[in-house]
This record gives C-alpha cells, structure tokens and sequence, in this order.
C-alpha cells in the first residue's frame, strides 16, 4: 500500500515535471525572438550579459538608442556607458528600469530622454511587450507592468507570455528555432547603428495642442527619479535629443528647463545647439530628421561626451586594462557591423 | 494501471497544450503585428460601416471632396490635388509609417492599416476652410455649441464632440478657436 502510493506520487511528480517542461518549450518557442525585422525587442535583455559597472547609464526611447553611441563616448573621453533603452519607452518604464539597474551597480551619472514626458498614461501593448518581456523578473519589472498594461492587457500574460503568444504558432519561422536558446546581440552597449542617410525635408511644425502642460504621472515618474538619484549618489541629467520630429515644443522646453532649475539638475536641449554639434540634417539622419544615423550620433556623442567630462566631472578609464581589453572587442564588433551596413548597400 | 492513468492524462495536458497553442485566432497574433492587426479589425469594421451606407461621424468637405476620418487616403489623394508638402513619420519598432499631408489651410494624417493608409486625423488650419457645419477658426466658442449643441465634453483647452466613435474637437485660446480637429478612434 505504502510502496504504491509513493509509486502514484513519483508519476504525479513526473507528470506534473513533464507538463511544466512541455509549457516552458512551447512558451519559448512561441515568444517572438525580435532577431531580424523588430530588433528593438531585443535590446533590454542584453544589458544582462553586461559587465556592470559603467559611468554613464542612458535611461529613455529611441531618441537615445539610436542617437548616442557609447563606442565614441570610449574612444573619445574613457567614458564607460550603456545605453538602457527601448522603442516608445515611457516614462514609468524609464524609472522602474533605473530601480533595476541600481540593483546591479551605481553609475555617476544617468541620462534620461525627456521625451516621453509627453505621454502620461500607457499608450501600446506592443512597446509595452518590447520593454518589459525583456527585463528580468523583479520587483521593479513587477511594478512597471502594473504601471504599463493598457485596459486590454492583463498582468497574467506577463506571468505566462503563452498565454499571450500562443496564437504565434503559425507565423514561427527558422527564427524561432535558431534563437531559441542564445540571441545575438543586436546593439552595441544599447546603441542601435544605422549607416544609411534620408534627409530631413518638410519636417512638420507642431500641431496645435488644447493643453501644452505635462501630466501629473509624468511628474510623478520624474519626480520620483530624481529622488531615486539622489538617494542612490547618482547624478541625473536631463536630455532632448536633437531629432526634429516628433515635435518639441517651446512650451515643453520651458517646464524641463524649470523643472530643471528648481530641482537643480542639468538639462542638455540639444535640438537648440545642432549647429555647434555640427549637424547636418541633410547626411546625419536616416528617416527624415526622426533620428540620426552614425554620423549623427557620433557628432552629438563627441559633444555630449566632453560635456559629460567636463561639467559631470567624469574622468577616462583609459588605462584600466580589463575594461580597455572589453571595449577592444566592443569597438571591433562596432567596426565590423559598420563594414557589414556598407556591404549590405553593394 | 493507477500509473498508467496518470501518465495518459499528463499525455492528455499535454496535446491539449499543444492544441490550445493551436487554436490561435488571426487577431491575437504577434505583438509586433498587433498593431496593424487591430487597425485592420478597425478598418473592417469602418468599410463596413461604408458600404452599409451607415454614418462616418463628422465629415470635412473641401472642393467637393468628403473626407472623413478611417477612409482610405489612396482615394483622396487624387481628388484633393497635389499637396503643399508631405512627411512619412516611420514610428519606432516598424510598427509602420504615418503619413502627413499639408494642404493649404488644413491637414490629413493617415495611419497604417496593412497596406493601407487610413485617415487618421483632419486638422483644420485657418479659416480659409470650415466644418461642413459651417464653422471656422474665425468664431468663438459659443459659435460652436450653438451650432453643435451642448452634448459635448469638455477638458483643459478644448471641446470635444463625439459621433459614431469619431471625435470633433475644437482646440481654444480662450474663448476662440486655435485649431479644429477630426479625429478617429485610433488616436484615443
């Protein structure tokens, strides 16, 4: 009697072992892989692998991914950095990804993208996916999806992303079984290269707003970063990037720079120094004036970086020979999907 | 056989998964096309309501052209003539592109819906061009509800008038009119 319950109970266990096993693959294999089309998926899971113990952390959207390149930051002023962002990050995202990276280290300073104050409740499940299926599990993941899913989402699908996905059955492709294990790496410490070149022309002014004044959440989320700055020694600066589009308004520009003054933080609005950058819309940006390509971003980073050298007070790490061996292989990777780009267009 | 029982019904959970994993309708598909897949639901739902000859919402007309919000820019284009200027507004993720249209005193924006560019907003710019209700950015605020009613809400700035899932919204400054939009459902 004895030997056959535990008999029952071994096949239960095993039971219970091979259908958790079976939902784990199957989840797996379902879940996009965002390795070819929309590699913006993939980049907050990369920051994982990193050696973690960089001097700046850029905290924002696209118009830091794609803007700022860490391998000039290095090459040009010893400034070890890394890029935590994802496409339409909003702004509860942009602090709860700032808790986490605290978890991990302390870097002087963090720069966040002021951008996404515009936005002050959650806006598309698919940014939300491409932001939060990424990050480790944690309080701070816990919390930013709560902060994030739109009325359509549920907290459950996060849990469970089958549950989400399981419809993908039929459009998986040679992806999925080809990254289902390891993903490349799709960016280089968070920057998103792009070599190709569309000028900016009829870039639209902005349109009329009913009320120009940011929301009281995205104060919250802000506000909120600043203590979480403070309380941690961290330094926060605030940027706007120079891409022309979406439209940055005046009225805008004047809370930050309040915002700025009364806080004591530095705020960089880039998009009124693009002569002194030397950029040119018509080489340095790949859509139109959206976001700039590596030209462009290696412009703004040589500015920024002997910003943050100068008035951040950030000193080269030239020298230390473990981190000079690691950006070695950076700055190599970096060249080699330069030539790759160049080849692509042959 | 106790063992055997459990073993076919761990067999059972299991092709149930695999079927469960297979029952995937069309509009739950990947996230990254989820987008587009719900503006396509949208779009459906507002040919539909074309075809039907059911209630668009508010209407703009210009030159005897009816443009209204989810309607198909390839049919307006060569109607409305050649515009002032254009700008393709790619959003982050190729999540597709947005596109916007100047003419002379108002605007059209589209979104992506497949393969197709809906009109997503009409953005009226001056008062050389008014509502088919006859109001333009030269009147005021009590203009607009004496001609639209007062079953409208209003926040910070702005008037809003829904109609059949549409919204007409009359941006102020003060009491007068800054900016007049027709706007569809996608952007709430």
């Amino acid at each position: 009697m004895n030997r056959n319950r535990k008999r029952t109970a071994a096949a239960v266990l095993i039971s219970v072992v091979i259908i958790v096993l079976a939902l784990y693959f199957l989840q797996r294999l379902l879940m996009p892989k965002y390795m070819t089309d929309v590699v913006e998926g993939a980049m907050v899971a990369e920051y994982y692998d990193e050696e973690k113990d960089h001097d700046v952390i850029f905290i924002g959207d696209c118009e830091l991914y794609e803007n700022i390149s860490p391998v000039t930051l290095w090459e040009e002023y010893g400034i070890n950095s890394y890029i935590r962002g994802s496409a339409q990050q909003l702004i509860w995202q942009s602090y709860y990804l700032m808790e986490e990276t605290f978890t991990y280290e302390k870097p002087d300073v963090v720069v966040f993208n002021v951008l996404s104050m515009k936005y002050d409740e959650p806006q598309k499940e698919t940014y939300n996916r491409m932001t939060l299926d990424g990050m480790k599990w944690s309080r701070s993941k816990i919390a930013d999806i709560q902060a994030s899913m739109t009325e359509e989402e549920n907290f459950l699908e996060y849990v469970f992303p089958i549950l989400r996905y399981h419809s993908r059955w039929n459009e998986l492709t040679w992806d999925d079984i080809k990254y289902f294990w390891k993903r490349d790496k799709v960016t280089h410490n968070g920057y998103y290269m792009r070599l190709d070149v569309l000028p900016a022309e009829n870039v639209p002014e902005g349109k009329v707003l009913a009320d120009y004044k940011f929301g009281e959440n995205a104060y919250y989320y802000l506000d909120k970063m600043v203590k979480l700055c403070e309380d941690n020694g961290v330094e926060l600066v605030l940027v706007k990037a120079p891409s022309l589009y979406p439209y940055w308004y005046d009225e805008w520009d004047e809370q930050m720079v309040d915002y700025a003054r009364e806080h004591n933080l530095k705020y960089y609005n880039f998009l009124k120094v693009t002569d002194e950058i030397g950029l040119d819309f018509n080489t340095d940006t790949y859509d139109a004036g959206l976001h700039l390509n590596l030209s462009g971003a290696q412009k703004l980073s040589s500015y920024f970086g002997k910003i943050l050298a100068e008035e951040c007070g950030l000193k080269s790490r030239r020298g230390e020979a473990a981190l000079e061996q690691s950006w070695k292989e950076k700055c190599q990777d970096y060249e080699e999907e330069i030539e790759r780009q160049q080849k692509g267009w042959e | 056989m106790k063992i055997r029982k459990i073993l076919a019904i761990t067999l059972s959970v299991c092709m149930m998964g695999c079927a469960f994993a297979g029952c995937g309708s069309d509009n739950a598909a990947e996230t990254s096309k989820g987008d587009a897949q719900n503006a396509e639901d949208k779009s459906s739902a507002s040919d539909d309501a074309e075809t039907k000859g059911e209630s668009k919402g508010y209407v703009f007309e210009t030159g005897g052209v009816e443009i209204a919000v989810d309607m198909d820019m390839s049919t307006l284009e060569d109607k409305l003539g050649e515009p002032v200027s254009y700008f393709e507004e790619p959003s982050c993720a190729a999540q597709g592109i947005a596109k916007l249209y100047t003419y002379a005193s108002y605007e059209v924006d589209t979104y992506p819906d497949g393969d197709k560019d809906l009109v997503a907003s009409i953005i009226l710019k001056d008062d050389n061009v008014a509502t088919a209700e006859g109001i333009d950015l030269s009147m005021t605020k009590a203009d607009v509800v004496e001609k639209y009613g007062e079953d409208y809400e209003e926040s910070e700035g702005c008037i809003v008038y829904a109609k059949d899932g549409m919204k007409l919204k009359f941006i102020l400054d003060g009491e007068n009119l800054a900016a007049i939009e027709y706007n569809s459902s996608v952007l709430d």
